[in-house]
């Protein structure tokens, strides 16, 4: 209720997905919206109803028909179009949830799945401009593939004014401790260590790094340089301190998912060598970011199942460290509760009309994995003019889940 | 191997030996030296992987992640007594029948490997002083290894791992982690208790430490022992013989997904408590991590005035009743993250108490009913089939509800014994425990009450003997840096 006593209207949603099936993020994210999900210590029903869904590649498996039939407001559309109008000619929802993770499509030449979170954004724009009235707009993790786009995104919001919110869970989920970057500290240099491979994970690494860091101070700078390694060069930066061993340490006695080297024990920090048998493939993408900090993602697929950050701040004694929890439904759970916290930020943004932390961050993060893939295949160091520009206030308030 | 009989054996002879010895004061305090690592005995059942004490010791011997570092303790551990191994030599066939079977008991030359294909006979397998194919594996005894690697003596007696093979007190600290093992199983009792040694290998230190005027910090993996009176008398003991005693399990000190704890002297009206797992064992530990957030109530711990376990359908009925409160238990259950049923099929959300889906889910659900002698009333629901993790939410008067999931990080990690493990190390350095072990103590009994409860039909029981009091510890003590 308003405060004048009259029934707030519940915002309708469009949702825009690629594949509605089991345990991908599509399934995750609307299924929170229409089912609900455990909130701050009660079972938590959103203010809002989602009243028409597109879904790009359908097939054996989709759950959406299921979800359509117990939530008959929820409208299965063909187009996007029709979607967002509901065939009324014009804009007909107060919010739009696109969720373009997933699915198959084609890869791009440097091997980055062409997913289409920009296409769905052309054509969802194209309503807003024709209809004179544009919506906050939710997008899951990346921009978009292709840089120029993703930055164009960016430039579409500001230019039709509505709030585009969106990114990696990673930088809204639980924190194991429950920590929070201070606000406008000096910070040398930051590490991330996960799993998964490049054009996936490296995206939630990235996240992971740049939700703590952009606190510092003085915000964000852009990034001016970034060098990928893999393979030897891995371990040989590794060794020569390239980035820190420290915080690598630091980074690992976070995780709670540390492969023992020595499989007679449960729970041991590995050798370096234990290390390289674990890890056939490991990647790092190091960045300079404008005022000085050093930044290193590192995806050490085969011995982590999880994703952890340190940092060296000034005026504290040892490393700053943290892990970023997704309690994952590989077997150790069964719901992928870290969506809660995307979900819940996200109609933050519907009921206030306003985004609950910078798409810049995102744009950055974008950016990032578009050159890191660039470095790989280039087998360089590459200066990155685009992301030099990527600058940005952080909102103060924290927005990880800690409730 | 100690069975009851020999225990009775041994603790008759020492108890006479010391009669007329004056008791000395223990001598707390000598190894304060910061330089000089801590001398660590450790006596558990079963060296195994994924064993309680293989996860535990080894933190001991390799360090464990702590406060974002790797943590390597100030402790060297100098002995480790395991049972298993002394159980599998009693067990196995004596001088005597191999003698009258015509087998030498010497080890034999390893056999040449037969043909491929071929299986050895019977008779070529029956080789009792050669650990099997699988005893050699992963699953095996890794003491031997351990002890090998780390330099610890590997003892055949509990006196004689406090001692180090001198003939006095050669450690300054005792970790026990007693717990069954599946080879060579300790017996039940009618109740279905297991009846696991931890006061008899309790008892063994206490007279080491008596006869020696001696006593060192000795820290006890989870319940004291089956029986309320064994555990009470150890914590007598320990306070007669003025050496620290710490118990319990890993929930209460684990992290907590968020981060909070009953605030110092709320008014709590009601806890609802979920878990998995079987009677007589992981209901323990979610007992006293129920215990460690209910105890910080507004007077401290007042003791327990009737306990009922019930199951089945009447768990549910007592939800109706009011028994144990519905809200609660939705709020509980929205800390989880492993709702079982339609979410395993296709990943929805459910809201297990809403939808009325629990009582299809939950087979065989189990209610432990707790009273607290000052009107508090706190309730462990056992609800395999519907999640998979330990959650709580508790009603303050004048407050919203208090709730989270305690966090058990998957094997082979186990972090959160790590927690634990931090807690113990603690103990030993500043000879003080972070908490009473009077928490373990009445969990003990909680946990011995609700069984005979259960065994009496699933009647309501008085426990007069149960008016434990306490005070808990003013500063939260889970992991939260």
């Amino acid at each position: 209720m308003a405060p004048n006593g009259t029934p707030i209207k519940r915002p309708r949603l469009a949702a825009v997905v690629t594949s509605y099936k089991k345990y991908l993020h599509p399934q995750h994210v609307v299924d929170r919206f229409l089912d609900g999900y455990g909130w701050n210590g009660t079972y938590h029903h959103s203010e809002m109803d989602v009243v028409s869904l597109y879904v790009d590649q359908r097939g054996e498996g989709d759950l959406f028909q299921e979800r359509a039939a117990r939530h008959p407001g929820m409208k299965i559309c063909t187009t996007i179009e029709e979607a967002l109008t509901l065939g009324t000619g014009k804009l007909a929802v107060d919010g739009v949830v696109v969720v373009a993770e997933h699915g198959v499509y084609p890869l791009s030449e440097n091997g980055i799945m062409m997913r289409p979170h920009y296409e769905f954004f052309e054509q969802i724009t194209k309503v807003f401009r024709a209809s004179g009235r544009s919506v906050p707009y939710f997008n899951d993790k990346e921009l978009s593939w292709n840089w120029d786009w993703s930055k164009k995104m960016v430039d579409v919001s500001h230019e039709l004014n509505f709030p585009l919110q969106g990114g990696s869970s990673l930088a809204v989920t639980w924190r194991v401790p429950s920590v929070e970057f201070p606000l406008g500290a000096t910070a040398k240099e930051a590490v991330s260590v996960g799993y998964g491979g490049m054009g996936s994970y490296d995206f939630h690494g990235l996240e992971t790094i740049q939700c703590m860091v952009e606190r510092r101070k003085g915000g964000e700078t852009g990034v001016e340089w970034l060098q990928t390694y893999r393979g030897d060069k891995f371990w040989k930066a590794h060794q020569d301190g390239v980035w820190s061993q420290a915080l690598v340490k630091a980074a690992l006695s976070r995780s709670a998912t540390l492969r023992p080297g020595d499989p007679t024990f449960t729970d041991i920090f590995p050798t370096i060598e234990q290390m390289k048998a674990m890890v056939p493939d490991p990647v790092a993408y190091q960045y300079q970011h404008r005022e000085g900090l050093l930044s290193t993602m590192i995806l050490m697929n085969g011995m982590v199942r999880d994703f952890t950050f340190a940092a060296t701040i000034d005026g504290q004694p040892k490393p700053f460290s943290t892990q970023m929890y997704l309690p994952m439904p590989d077997g150790r759970t069964t719901l992928a509760s870290f969506f809660s916290p995307l979900v819940y930020n996200a109609e933050q943004m519907f009921l206030t009309g306003k985004a609950q932390y910078p798409i810049e961050r995102t744009l950055l993060t974008s950016g990032l994995l578009i050159a890191a893939i660039d470095s790989d295949r280039k087998g360089q160091r590459l200066q990155t003019p685009n992301l030099a520009a990527v600058t940005y206030q952080p909102n103060p308030k924290s927005t990880y889940w800690r409730s | 191997m100690l069975t009851r009989r020999r225990f009775v054996g041994y603790s008759a002879l020492s108890s006479s030996m010391l009669a007329c010895t004056p008791l000395m004061r223990s001598t707390f305090g000598q190894t304060s030296s910061k330089q000089r690592p801590l001398r660590l005995a450790i006596l558990g059942s079963t060296y195994r992987r994924g064993s309680n004490l293989q996860t535990i010791a080894d933190r001991f011997l390799v360090g464990y992640p702590y406060q974002g570092d790797w943590h390597m303790p100030n402790v060297q551990v100098v002995s480790v007594y395991v049972d298993e191994r002394i159980r599998r030599a009693t067990a196995a066939p004596n001088e005597f029948q191999l003698a009258i079977t015509g087998r030498a008991r010497r080890p034999q030359a390893p056999k040449p490997a037969p043909p491929n294909g071929a299986k050895p006979t019977p008779d070529e397998r029956w080789e009792p002083m050669a650990p099997s194919s699988e005893e050699q594996g992963l699953a095996s005894d890794l003491s031997p290894a351990r002890a090998q690697q780390f330099g610890f003596r590997l003892c055949h007696n509990i006196p004689e791992a406090l001692r180090c093979g001198g003939d006095r007190i050669a450690v300054d600290a005792v970790l026990t982690v007693i717990e069954q093992c599946s080879d060579y199983p300790y017996p039940s009792n009618d109740r279905g208790q297991i009846l696991l040694p931890r006061y008899d290998f309790f008892q063994q230190c206490a007279q080491v430490f008596e006869a020696e005027k001696r006593a060192v910090p000795y820290f006890n993996h989870k319940q004291l022992s089956f029986s309320f009176s064994e555990a009470q008398s150890m914590v007598k003991t320990s306070e007669r013989l003025k050496f620290p005693l710490m118990a319990g399990s890993s929930m209460p000190v684990t992290w907590r997904l968020p981060d909070v704890d009953i605030p110092l002297g709320a008014r709590v009206q009601e806890a609802v408590m979920v878990g998995v797992g079987g009677m007589d064992d992981t209901d323990f530990d979610a007992l006293e991590a129920m215990q460690c957030m209910v105890e910080r109530r507004k007077g401290g711990e007042t003791g327990v005035k009737a306990v009922q376990l019930l199951e089945g359908d009447d768990v549910w009925e007592a939800g109706k009743a009011g028994r144990w409160s519905k809200d609660l238990l939705t709020s509980a259950l929205s800390r989880s993250d492993t709702p079982l049923g339609l979410t395993l099929l296709d990943g929805r959300n459910q809201d297990l108490v809403g939808d009325g889906a629990l009582p299809q889910l939950v087979k065989d659900p189990a209610a432990y009913c707790i009273e607290y002698t000052d009107g508090t009333k706190a309730t462990l629901l056992m609800l395999n089939g519907a999640i998979r993790d330990f959650n709580i939410s508790a009603r303050l008067a004048g407050q919203d509800l208090i709730s989270t999931q305690f966090f058990m990080p998957p094997a082979p990690n186990e972090t959160y014994s790590a927690c634990l493990a931090a807690k113990i190390d603690q103990m030993y350095q500043t000879r003080a425990t972070p908490y009473p072990v009077q928490r373990t103590l009445l969990t003990t009994g909680l946990l011995e009450a609700c069984l005979k409860s259960r065994h009496h039909l699933n009647q309501r029981l008085e426990t007069p003997h149960l008016m434990e009091s306490y005070q808990p510890p003013a500063e939260s003590k889970h992991v939260r840096t």
